[in-house]
C-alpha cells in the first residue's frame, strides 16, 4: 500500500508569520450592517490579510452607480440619528470610504452572479467598488483555508 | 538626520478612529524597507492592542509604546517586509 503526500495547500514563506485571510459574505441590505463590513475589511487589509468580499442578496443595492438610500434595520432605526452624530463628531469614515481604503490595501469585492441575474444587474450598473461578478463556487474557493463571516 | 540613522517616518493618526491608525501604519509599512523606523501617533483608545496585534501579524518589532496623555506614541522597527 502506498500513500500519496501532497504539499499543504496553504502557502507560506518559511518562518514568516502567516497573514491569513478574511472572507465576508455581505448579504444584509441595511445601513447598520455596512459599518462592520467597512471596519473589518479595512482592519483585516491593514493587518496584511487577504480580504475577499462576496456581495449578494439585499447588499447589492449598496454598490450600484445610482446611489440608493440604505435604510437602518427597524430595531436600530431609533438610534440612527445619535449614531450618525457620534460618527460625524469622531470623523469616522463612511463604510464605502473604508472599503475603498481596504481595496487600496488589496481587498477584492465580488458581486454574486445569481443575485445579479435575479435583480437584472450587470457590471455596468455597479460603481467601481465591485471588481467582478462571480458565482458562489468561485467565492468558496477564494475563501478556502481562511475565516469567513456572514453579515 | 545623522549619518547611519535609519529612515524615520512619522505617521500622525491623531483624531482617527479604529481602524484608521493601523491603516495609516500599513500604508507607511508598504512604502518602508527593512531597517526603517516608523513612529505612529494616535489617540484611538484601541491603538495599543491593535498595534501589538499588527506587529505580531506582520512580524515587526515594537521598540516603545508610550501613552503621553494627549497621544499614544508607538515606535516600530521594520524587520520584515
Amino acid at each position: 500500500m502506498s500513500t500519496t503526500s501532497e504539499a499543504p495547500a496553504v502557502a507560506s514563506d518559511a518562518g514568516r508569520p502567516t497573514a491569513g485571510k478574511l472572507s465576508i459574505v455581505m448579504f444584509s441590505g441595511t445601513a447598520d450592517k455596512f459599518i462592520p463590513l467597512g471596519i473589518l475589511s479595512q482592519a483585516a487589509a491593514a493587518m496584511g490579510m487577504e480580504v475577499q468580499v462576496f456581495v449578494t442578496g439585499f447588499a447589492l443595492r449598496g454598490f450600484t452607480k445610482v446611489r440608493q438610500d440604505l435604510p437602518f434595520a427597524a430595531e436600530f432605526a431609533a438610534m440612527a440619528p445619535a449614531l450618525a452624530e457620534g460618527m460625524a463628531a469622531q470623523h469616522v469614515d463612511t463604510w464605502d470610504v473604508m472599503l475603498r481604503q481596504a481595496k487600496e490595501l488589496g481587498a477584492e469585492i465580488h458581486a454574486c452572479s445569481a443575485m445579479c441575474a435575479v435583480m437584472g444587474l450587470t457590471m455596468a450598473d455597479f460603481n467601481d467598488l465591485i471588481d467582478d461578478i462571480v458565482g458562489a463556487a468561485s467565492f468558496l474557493q477564494m475563501a478556502e483555508h481562511g475565516e469567513t463571516l456572514f453579515i | 538626520m545623522a549619518p547611519g540613522t535609519p529612515p524615520h517616518t512619522l505617521v500622525d493618526s491623531r483624531g482617527s478612529t479604529c481602524p484608521g491608525p493601523i491603516t495609516d501604519l500599513a500604508l507607511a509599512y508598504r512604502r518602508s524597507k527593512v531597517g526603517d523606523v516608523i513612529e505612529l501617533w494616535a489617540t484611538d483608545p484601541g491603538v495599543k492592542p491593535d498595534v501589538e496585534a499588527w506587529a505580531a501579524k506582520t512580524g515587526n518589532r515594537i521598540v516603545s509604546l508610550e501613552d503621553q496623555g494627549d497621544k499614544i506614541v508607538v515606535v516600530l522597527d521594520i524587520v520584515r517586509r
